[in-house]
């Protein structure tokens, strides 16, 4: 009997393993069309300005959705149907060769479900964002195992953002130059080498999906997290999840993004949220860095979810490499 | 990687996929549902604290009335401790109710509060004492991981209800609701059938619904997702309720509840106080109440759900015994939310 489970699920493994490599959407061309869409908050127009002239200075036609600074008006970009319709014509035109998200908020986890991915799963697409976006990419790498690219979108290029390296980050992934990036050291970091798929993004999300249809598997990944506007409690009480739900256990290696606007209770929570993980992650020995340039900040590089990288923590820096 | 290593890791892969996907199935199936005994004039109440810190002060008046109802009251030694935030640290906050649990004279444990805390030590708890000689665990919002833990691993029934920071300073001059609720602690602890109403909503859907009652604390049943305290809700009426959160979070929050399986096969649901934090513009309005919300997410399923039910952070919040089989009626002139007689496997522990 045993020897007849391990057999099957050895043999289901095996052809998991097969048919489950991360498939990588074709790298932009000049003169490729990338749409914009808001699936999540409402944005006005004028906030994704300059984001749509950079996009045309990097030889792009850029195709914008009504979503985008539309007449909606209250929290999201237009109805859960408006949403949905605009952002599943963008996955099934072929004239698109990727999709950016003007911003998140809060509204994917609303129309996931109704999305149709069966044309998008035979020609995929770069799908960029981060925050709320986090629901796309990991239902799209738990479900069809396609590569998203976690990055800044269309606000962070306002304010003379377009030319810094995070936005020149997004720039070279699109046209699928290796990434290399080097960051400092941490004093709570663990050193270590670590090679895995990247999969991550923003905690909230990543804790909300878990036990849903969209939940990624960690175990032998690189994770990467990172957060806006909690309390201290609440990130504590993230990653007891995480590690309760077995996301922490087997992981490659974990980066610690940026925990921007942390607020605390009246009570004082007695840790930072980096004293938080250290202490949570002390019984594994994967290398962790923290602070690494993804967040809600400028600091902010794109990454490749669904895609294997090198992370290494050493003792005068951190490279993350493609 | 070399091959022989990439083959043994999947192989390990494979076989653990299987059993968690079996853990997450059964739920508490299989086990029998197990009452702790009620109590009696001169038994002995524990309080502890294994979330949130509090005074001994603070505890004075729940301490005080609970002795008035004829009880004698053991406080714990995580009273007054304080570790920031928690009611001292990880370690004495389990050890307080370890010994609670184990320590046979005492026969129920108050929470003195809930906060934020008890997911940090439910994993170094010990319950074999407590299935063998149950005892009422009382309290709500944070204890919701208790709740939710001793249902969906032990079947063992628990008092969700108001804690020792809730009982008034001065019982004649208490509000009646705020009596009520507290005198329904004592009710459901000496055994009495517990029937509460609620005024019916103009969104409530009608029907009648036989199942064991669970639930709590939206965001603290959330935040045990995946873990093995992750509630299970077939065939039972769900209760939840909120406070402090933003309109779009609780939005999140029911979606994830209908995302993760948990509202499909509910036999009602029940929907108690949503303190709704303000948004922070009227730009960001997020223009849906709560019955909008949660009416989406039942709108495939045909079992009765009633709002403004008197369960959440708020004066009317009456004791509920959790795990134990109720009955819920939603009709347009009355709700009502009946304990009703279950076949239980009796534990007495005399």
């Amino acid at each position: 009997m045993i020897a007849l489970f391990n057999e099957y699920y050895f043999l289901e493994a095996q052809v998991k393993y097969v048919k489950m490599m991360t498939t990588i959407p074709p790298y932009l061309q000049k003169g490729d069309t990338i749409g914009i869409t808001c699936p999540a908050g409402f944005m006005p127009a004028e906030k994704a300005q300059t984001c749509i002239d950079t996009l045309h200075e990097w030889g792009y036609n850029v195709m914008v959705g009504k979503t985008l600074g539309s007449q909606s008006t209250n929290y999201f970009s237009g109805t859960d149907e408006e949403r949905s319709d605009e952002l599943q014509a963008m996955l099934d035109d072929d004239s698109i060769t990727a999709i950016l998200c003007g911003r998140g908020g809060y509204g994917l986890g609303r129309i996931i479900d109704q999305l149709d991915f069966s044309l998008f799963k035979k020609k995929p697409k770069w799908i960029i964002g981060f925050s709320d976006i986090t629901v796309l990419h990991e239902h799209l790498y738990s479900n069809y195992r396609i590569a998203g690219l976690h990055a800044p979108m269309a606000a962070a290029f306002n304010d003379d953002g377009a030319s810094n390296e995070f936005i020149q980050s997004l720039k070279n992934a699109i046209e699928g130059k290796k990434a290399r990036y080097e960051t400092k050291v941490h004093a709570y970091n663990r050193r270590g080498e670590a090679v895995g798929e990247l999969v991550g993004g923003n905690l909230t999300l990543v804790t909300h999906l878990i036990g849903t249809g969209s939940d990624i598997k960690t175990k032998g990944r690189i994770l990467f997290l990172e957060d806006i506007g909690e309390l201290l409690y609440k990130v504590d009480r993230m990653f007891y999840q995480l590690k309760r739900s077995g996301k922490l256990e087997k992981l490659a290696g974990l980066i610690i993004g940026g925990f921007t606007d942390m607020s605390d209770t009246e009570r004082p929570f007695g840790k930072t949220v980096y004293e938080i993980i250290q202490e949570l992650v002390s019984e594994y020995d994967y290398p962790v860095c923290y602070n690494f340039p993804v967040s809600h900040n400028k600091e902010n590089y794109a990454l490749k979810v669904g895609v294997g990288y090198k992370l290494k923590v050493g003792k005068n820096k951190v490279t993350l490499e493609e | 990687m070399n091959r022989k290593h990439f083959l043994s890791s999947v192989l390990a892969a494979g076989a653990v996929v299987p059993a968690l996907a079996n853990q997450r199935d059964d739920g508490d199936a299989g086990k029998a549902l197990i009452i702790p005994r009620y109590l009696q004039p001169g038994d002995t109440i524990g309080i502890t604290s294994p979330a949130g810190y509090i005074t001994l002060p603070e505890i004075q008046p729940a301490v005080q009335q609970m002795q008035n109802w004829g009880f004698t009251v053991r406080v714990g030694n995580t009273i007054g401790k304080r570790d920031f935030t928690f009611g001292g640290t990880d370690e004495e906050r389990a050890a307080d109710l370890q010994q609670m649990i184990d320590d046979d004279s005492i026969k129920a444990i108050m929470c003195a509060r809930g906060g934020y805390g008890a997911v940090h030590i439910i994993d170094k708890l010990h319950f074999g004492k407590l299935v063998l000689h149950p005892k009422w665990i009382i309290g709500f919002s944070d204890i919701t991981v208790i709740h939710s833990h001793l249902n969906r691993n032990y079947n063992i029934a628990s008092i969700h209800s108001k804690m020792c920071n809730s009982f008034p300073d001065d019982w004649s001059k208490a509000e009646p609701a705020q009596i009520e609720t507290i005198l329904s602690i004592k009710q459901a602890l000496l055994g009495e059938k517990m029937k509460y109403t609620a005024i019916p909503n103009e969104k409530n859907k009608l029907g009648l619904a036989k199942g064991p009652l669970v639930g709590g604390n939206l965001k603290t049943l959330e935040s045990l997702a995946g873990s093995r305290s992750d509630i299970s809700t077939a065939g039972k009426i769900l209760f939840v309720e909120d406070t402090g959160e933003y309109m779009y979070s609780i939005d999140r929050m029911f979606w994830g509840l209908q995302r993760t399986g948990k509202l499909a096969n509910l036999a009602g649901l029940v929907v108690g106080g949503f303190k709704v934090k303000p948004d922070d513009s009227p730009d960001e309005a997020f223009g849906r109440t709560i019955q909008d919300i949660v009416l989406q997410n039942c709108a495939a399923y045909n079992y009765p759900v009633c709002f403004d039910f008197p369960v959440g952070h708020q004066k009317n919040n009456y004791a509920l015994k959790c795990g134990v089989p109720h009955r819920l009626e939603v009709k347009l002139e009355e709700v009502s939310l009946e304990e009703t007689t279950s076949r239980e496997k009796k534990k007495n522990d005399q």
